[in-house]
C-alpha cells in the first residue's frame, strides 16, 4: 500500500517528467485508437456500400441455388419468411426476387436476357433501385405490364421508354411464356456486364409470367449493423428453421469480394503491427528515459533500506499508474475523435461513382477493438520496458547510483 | 557556427542511450514511411498488372461501337495502318490481334455459350498470361489448326479433357448464317477466376476469321506499354492518335472502371494512414526533444550564466535536433531499405485472391523509388528542425536563475 | 450467360438431304441399311401431324403440332395443343428462324446462336432435327457383332469422319434385318460412354412410306428426362403451296 502511495506521489511530484512520459503514451494511444477505428470503419463502409448496391448483406436461397442456379430451386414459404424478417429488429429492410432466362426482342433486334422480378417498394428501400434509374421511372406497382431494362440492353435493342418489348421464355411448368411489356425506365447499376443482360419486371408480373405462383428465388436482407452480420444470419436461420433453405451472409455469396477485402484487411494488419511497434517504441523511449534518469533516487531508496523487490514494484507501479491515467485520457480523445469521424466522416472532393453510389466519404467506427488493442499494447510495452531498468536499478549498489547525476 | 555544430553533435552523444533510443523511434517511423510507400506502389502496379496482363491488356483498339454490341461485322478499320503505326510506337512494348464472337460450344455431354476468340499465339504470348496458366496441354505449340484452348471451368462443364472433340457454332458476319466446326481440346488453362476459366474458347486467328467470315479482319488489338504511366487515361496523345478512322482506342481505365475506382479508394485510405503514421512519428520527435531539454535545464542555465546569448542557446538546441534527425534518418533509411529489400525478395503472397474481376496471381513486391529516399528523410529532417524550434525558444528565453534552480 | 437458354425455334422436324455422294469402301449390306435410315424421314415435301411428349424431372407436357416441309431448307410448324401455346407458329428458311406469338401478335426472329440449344425444352437439339449429317456421307461405317446380339437385328458402328463438326465418338445403330428399319441408335462420346439413346417404335405405313411412327430420345447422363416424338398422320412427296413458307403466312393464314 505504501508503495502505491509512493507511486502516486512520485508521479505528481515531478510533473514535467510525468507530463512528458504521459503525453507520449497519450499521443501514441490516441493515434492508435483513431487508426483502428478508421481502418475498421472504412473497411466496413466499403463492404456496406458494395453489398447494399444490389446484393444485400444477407441472402436467402434454396440450399443449392448458389452453386448452380435453376428456375426450379425456389423458396416456397415467402410469406412466412417475410413476417419473420419484418419482426426482426436487426433487419433494416428486405427484398424478394425471382430470376429467369429469356429472349427479349424489339423490332429487328433480339437478345438473350436475365429476367429479374423485384418488388419496387422493397427494392427501393433495400438497394435504392430507384436511384439507379437514368431514364424514365421505376415500376408503378407489384403487378404491372412494365419493364425496366439495363442500360447496355436498352442500347443493344435500340429501344427507349414508351416502346413495347417482347419477352419469350420457358415457364416453370414447361410451357412457353410470351408477353409484351411497356418500357418505363432504364437503369444503370454500375456493373456494365450485368446491365447488358438485365430485364427487370415487377415481382408479381414475373411470377405470373414464369408460372411460379408465389415462389421466390432469392430474398436479400439489409441489416442495421454490418459488423454483426454473421450472428444475425445465424439467428435468422434459426428463426426460419427450414432445412431446405440457406441463409448466407455476404461473405458467402460475394466470395470474391470477401477475399479481396480480406487481402485488404491483411494489409491493414501489417499496418497495425507497424503502428503498434511505433507506439511501443515511443513508450519505450520515454519510459526508459524517465526510469533511467532516476537511478540516483533508487540508489537513495536502497541506501535507506528499501528491498530490491520493492524498488522494482515501485517502478512498475508508477509506470502502470501513469499508463492507466494516460490511457484514459488517450481513450477519451481517441474515442471522441472516432465518434466525430463516425458521424461525419471525411469527405473527399474527388469522390468516385460506382454503381449509382458515390464513394466519397470515409467514416470511422467506434468498436471495442479500437480500444483494446492499443490498451494492450501500451500496457505491455510500458511494463516490459520498465522491467529492465527497474531490475537494474534494484540491483545496483546504492553508493554507485548516488554518485550519479 | 562550426563550433555550435560540433558542440551539438557531441551533446547528443553524451547520453548515448537516450539518443539511440530516440533515434530508433524516429528511425523506425521513417523506415515505415519508406516501406509503406514502396508497398503501395507495388500494390498498385500489381493490381493493374494482374487485371490487365491476364488477358485484356493495358489498352485496346476496336471499331467504334464494337464494345457495346459485340457485333461481329464491326472489325477494325484500316488494320494495316494501325498495326504499322503501333510497330513504330516507342511507348508500346507489345500488341496482339484478336477476332471474336459469342457462340455455342458443344460436347457430347453438354452445351454452353462462350466467347469464341481467335488469336495469334506468337504475338499473344508476350502480352497475355493464358500461356502461363496452362494447366494441361499446351498453348498452340503444335501446328494443328483444329486446336482449341479452353478454361478449367468450361472443361468441367463440358466434361472434356485433352484430346476430346468439341463443336463450336457461331454466326457469320453479314449473312448471320451459322458456321460450325470441330476442334480438339489441346490446352486447358486455369486462372482461378471463374469468368476467365469458364467464358472463353481460344483458337488460331485464321480459323476464327474463316469461321466468322471476316476475311483478314480483326475485332480487337490489345496493347501492352513499356511502362504503366503510358497506359493512363490522360495520355491523350496516344489514345487520340488511334481513335481515328472510325476506330476507338481506350486505356484500361476505361475498360475496367471498377479497378480504377478501387485503386482510388485504396489510395485515399492509405493517405489517411500515412498522415496518422506521420503524426505518431512526429510525436516521438517532439517528446524526445522536450525530454532532453528539460533534463538538461541546469546545463543550459550554466551555459547562459557564462555568457552565451539566447540566440546561441536556441541555435544549439536546434542543431541538436538536427543532429538527432540526421542520426535517425541514417538509421531509418537503412532500416527502411533493408526491410523493403527483404520483402522485395520474398514478396507478399496474395495470390489467388480475386477482386473486381482481377486476381492477384503474381506475388506482390514493393517498389523502391529514389524519391522515397529523398522526400521522406527530408520531411523528417525539416520536421525535426521545426519541432526543435519550440524547445529552443523555451531554453533561450528562460531566466538564468530559474534554469539553474531546475532539477528534474 | 445462362445455360438454360430457352429455345423457341422449331428446327424443322423434317430435314433435308444432300445431293449425290461419293461412294466409300464399305460393306454393301451396311451401306444399304445406312442409306435407308438416312432417307427414312426425308422427302422433297411433307405434311404431318405430330405429337411431342416431353418428360423432365420438374414437369411433363405433350404438344401437338402440324408441320410442313419443302425441299432442303423450308419448314413451317404450327402448334395446336395445349391451349397456352396454341397458335404459335415457326418458320424456318435455311439458317434463319422466326416465331409468331399469337398472344402478343408479334413475329420474332431467333438469333442464330440460340439454335444450338434444346428444342422446346426437349432433348432434341437442332442437330438432330436438321440432320445435316447423313450417316452415309459423314461417317465411316461397318457391320459389327456386339456381345449379346438380338435375334433378327444387324448392328452398324458409325464413326464420324475427321474434320466434321460432329461431337460424337461413335454411333451404334441396330436395325431389323428384314426391312432395315432402325430399332435404336446409341450415341457414345470418344471415351466410350453412352451419352444418349434414340429408340424407334411402331413401324407404320403412311401413304406409300413405312416409318417408325415413334421416336424416343433418352439422355443417359441426365436423370428423369426423355422426349417422345409421335407421328399421328403424315403425307410425303405431296404438292405444297410455296406460300406456306413465307413471313406473311407466319403472321396470318394457316
Amino acid at each position: 500500500m505504501l508503495t502505491l502511495k509512493m507511486a502516486f506521489r512520485n508521479i505528481l511530484r515531478q510533473k514535467r517528467r510525468t507530463m512528458f512520459t504521459g503525453l507520449s503514451i497519450v499521443g501514441g494511444f490516441t493515434l492508435a485508437v483513431i487508426f483502428i477505428g478508421w481502418a475498421d470503419g472504412s473497411y466496413n463502409n466499403i463492404i456496406d456500400q458494395f453489398t447494399r448496391n444490389r446484393l444485400g448483406h444477407i441472402q436467402i436461397h434454396e440450399k443449392t441455388y448458389l452453386d448452380r442456379p435453376s428456375l426450379y430451386k425456389t423458396i416456397d414459404a415467402g410469406q412466412r419468411i417475410g413476417t419473420i424478417l419484418e419482426q426482426a429488429d436487426a433487419v433494416e429492410s428486405w427484398a424478394p426476387r425471382v430470376y429467369g432466362a429469356g429472349l427479349a426482342a424489339f423490332g429487328e433486334k433480339s437478345a438473350g436476357v436475365q429476367i429479374i422480378g423485384l418488388d419496387p417498394q422493397r427494392e427501393n428501400a433495400t438497394t435504392h433501385f430507384d436511384r439507379k434509374i437514368v431514364q424514365g421511372r421505376s415500376f408503378s406497382a407489384l403487378r404491372a405490364g412494365e419493364v425496366v431494362l439495363g442500360k447496355g440492353l436498352a442500347e443493344i435493342l435500340q429501344t427507349k421508354t414508351g416502346d413495347r418489348v417482347v419477352l419469350v421464355s420457358q415457364a416453370a411448368d414447361g410451357s412457353i411464356a410470351q408477353d409484351l411489356y411497356l418500357l418505363v425506365g432504364i437503369v444503370a447499376t454500375g456493373d456494365d456486364l450485368s446491365d447488358r443482360m438485365s430485364f427487370f419486371l415487377p415481382l408479381g408480373t414475373a411470377q405470373d409470367y414464369l408460372v411460379l405462383g408465389d415462389r421466390l428465388h432469392e430474398i436479400a436482407v439489409v441489416v442495421d449493423r454490418l459488423s454483426r452480420v454473421n450472428m444475425i444470419a445465424a439467428t435468422l436461420s434459426g428463426l426460419i428453421a427450414d432445412p431446405a433453405l440457406s441463409v448466407d451472409p455476404w461473405q458467402v455469396f460475394a466470395r470474391s469480394f470477401y477475399e479481396a477485402m480480406r487481402a485488404d484487411k491483411a494489409g491493414m494488419w501489417v499496418m497495425l503491427v507497424i503502428i503498434v511497434v511505433i507506439v511501443a517504441v515511443g513508450v519505450l523511449n520515454t519510459v526508459l528515459m524517465s526510469v533511467l534518469e532516476r537511478r540516483r533516487e533508487y540508489g537513495l531508496l536502497k541506501a535507506v533500506g528499501t528491498k530490491p523487490r520493492q524498488i522494482v514494484r515501485l517502478v512498475l507501479l508508477e509506470i502502470m499508474v501513469l499508463s492507466l491515467i494516460a490511457m484514459t485520457v488517450g481513450a477519451g480523445l481517441g474515442l471522441g475523435a472516432n465518434a466525430i469521424l463516425s458521424k461525419h466522416g471525411v469527405k473527399f472532393s474527388s469522390g468516385l461513382t460506382y454503381g449509382g453510389m458515390v464513394f466519397d466519404t470515409m467514416k470511422s467506427e467506434i468498436n471495442l477493438r479500437s480500444f483494446v488493442i492499443p490498451a494492450f499494447t501500451v500496457l505491455i510495452s510500458a511494463v516490459l520496458v520498465s522491467l529492465f531498468p527497474a531490475v537494474k536499478a534494484a540491483r545496483t549498489e546504492a553508493a554507485k547510483t548516488m554518485r550519479m547525476h | 557556427m562550426g563550433f555550435t555544430l560540433k558542440l551539438a553533435w557531441r551533446n547528443i552523444f553524451r547520453n548515448k542511450r537516450r539518443t539511440f533510443i530516440a533515434g530508433i523511434a524516429i528511425g523506425v517511423g521513417l523506415a515505415t514511411l519508406i516501406f509503406t510507400d514502396a508497398l503501395i506502389l507495388g500494390m498498385k502496379a500489381n493490381m493493374i498488372h494482374s487485371a490487365t496482363a491476364a488477358y485484356s491488356g493495358e489498352g485496346q483498339i476496336h471499331r467504334q461501337g464494337f464494345r457495346l454490341t459485340q457485333d461481329v461485322g464491326k472489325t477494325i478499320n484500316g488494320p494495316a495502318e494501325v498495326i504499322a503505326g503501333l510497330e513504330k510506337e516507342e511507348t508500346v512494348e507489345a500488341f496482339t490481334r484478336r477476332a471474336m464472337s459469342f457462340g455455342m460450344i458443344t460436347s457430347p455431354a453438354n452445351v454452353s455459350s462462350v466467347l469464341f476468340v481467335g488469336l495469334d499465339p506468337e504475338s499473344e504470348r508476350p502480352l497475355s498470361h493464358i500461356d502461363d496458366n496452362i494447366q494441361k496441354g499446351n498453348f498452340f505449340s503444335g501446328p494443328e489448326a483444329r486446336d482449341i484452348v479452353i478454361g478449367s471451368e468450361l472443361a468441367d462443364l463440358l466434361e472434356v479433357s485433352l484430346g476430346d472433340r468439341v463443336v463450336v457454332t457461331v454466326s457469320q458476319a453479314g449473312s448471320g448464317s451459322l458456321a460450325q466446326d470441330m476442334f480438339r481440346v489441346s490446352g486447358i488453362y486455369h486462372f482461378n477466376i471463374k469468368e476467365m476459366d469458364g467464358g472463353f474458347a481460344f483458337v488460331r486467328l485464321e480459323k476464327a476469321q474463316e469461321m466468322l467470315g471476316i476475311g483478314t479482319g480483326v475485332h480487337e488489338i490489345a496493347i501492352k506499354f513499356r511502362s504503366l504511366e503510358f497506359a493512363a487515361e490522360d495520355n491523350t496523345s496516344f489514345w487520340e492518335k488511334y481513335s481515328v478512322n472510325g476506330n476507338e482506342a481506350v486505356s484500361w481505365m476505361v475498360l475496367l472502371p471498377q479497378l480504377k475506382a478501387v485503386l482510388n479508394m485504396v489510395w485515399i485510405s492509405l493517405i489517411f494512414m500515412a498522415v496518422l503514421l506521420f503524426g505518431i512519428v512526429a510525436f516521438g520527435i517532439i517528446n524526445t526533444l522536450f525530454m532532453s531539454l528539460y533534463e538538461r535545464m541546469f546545463e543550459f542555465g550554466v551555459i547562459r550564466a557564462v555568457g552565451t546569448r539566447p540566440g546561441g542557446v536556441r541555435r544549439l538546441v536546434v542543431f541538436e535536433a538536427g543532429a538527432l534527425a540526421v542520426l535517425s534518418i541514417a538509421m531509418g533509411t537503412l532500416l527502411g531499405l533493408i526491410l523493403t529489400l527483404i520483402v522485395m525478395k520474398t514478396g507478399i503472397d496474395y495470390r489467388g485472391i480475386e477482386f473486381a474481376g482481377t486476381t492477384f496471381y503474381e506475388m506482390l513486391y514493393p517498389e523502391l523509388h529514389l524519391q522515397q529516399f529523398l522526400i521522406y528523410p527530408a520531411a523528417v529532417f525539416l520536421f525535426t528542425l521545426l519541432v526543435g524550434l519550440y524547445p529552443a525558444g523555451v531554453a533561450a528565453r528562460m531566466s538564468i536563475s530559474d534554469a539553474l534552480r531546475k532539477s528534474l | 450467360m445462362r445455360k438454360t437458354w430457352l429455345f423457341i425455334g422449331l428446327g424443322g422436324l423434317l430435314a433435308f438431304s444432300r445431293p449425290g455422294s461419293p461412294q466409300t469402301q464399305v460393306d454393301p449390306d451396311a451401306a444399304t441399311i445406312v442409306r435407308q435410315i438416312d432417307a427414312l424421314y426425308r422427302s422433297d415435301s411433307s405434311e404431318a401431324l405430330v405429337e411431342m411428349e416431353i418428360v423432365t424431372p420438374h414437369w411433363q407436357r405433350t404438344l401437338r403440332m402440324k408441320a410442313w416441309s419443302l425441299g432442303m431448307d423450308k419448314t413451317f410448324i404450327r402448334i395446336l395443343e395445349p391451349k397456352k401455346e396454341e397458335g404459335i407458329k415457326t418458320l424456318r428458311i435455311g439458317n434463319e428462324m422466326w416465331n409468331y406469338l399469337p398472344k402478343i401478335n408479334k413475329v420474332m426472329k431467333i438469333p442464330p446462336s440460340m439454335m444450338m440449344s434444346s428444342w422446346m425444352g426437349s432433348d432434341f437439339t437442332n442437330d438432330d432435327l436438321v440432320k445435316e449429317f447423313t450417316f452415309l456421307e459423314s461417317y465411316h461405317f461397318e457391320l459389327v457383332t456386339p456381345d449379346a446380339p438380338e435375334e433378327g437385328l444387324v448392328y452398324i458402328k458409325c464413326v464420324p469422319r475427321e474434320g466434321l463438326p460432329i461431337v460424337w465418338g461413335h454411333v451404334l445403330i441396330a436395325a431389323r434385318r428384314i426391312d432395315a428399319m432402325p430399332v435404336w441408335e446409341k450415341y457414345f462420346d470418344e471415351k466410350g460412354t453412352l451419352v444418349r439413346e434414340m429408340l424407334f417404335k411402331e413401324v407404320k405405313s403412311f401413304g406409300s412410306r413405312r416409318i417408325p411412327a415413334v421416336m424416343e430420345l433418352i439422355p443417359r447422363t441426365k436423370k428423369g428426362q426423355k422426349t417422345v416424338l409421335r407421328y399421328l398422320e403424315a403425307r410425303f412427296d405431296v404438292g405444297l403451296d410455296p406460300d406456306i413458307f413465307t413471313l406473311r403466312n407466319l403472321r396470318g393464314g394457316i
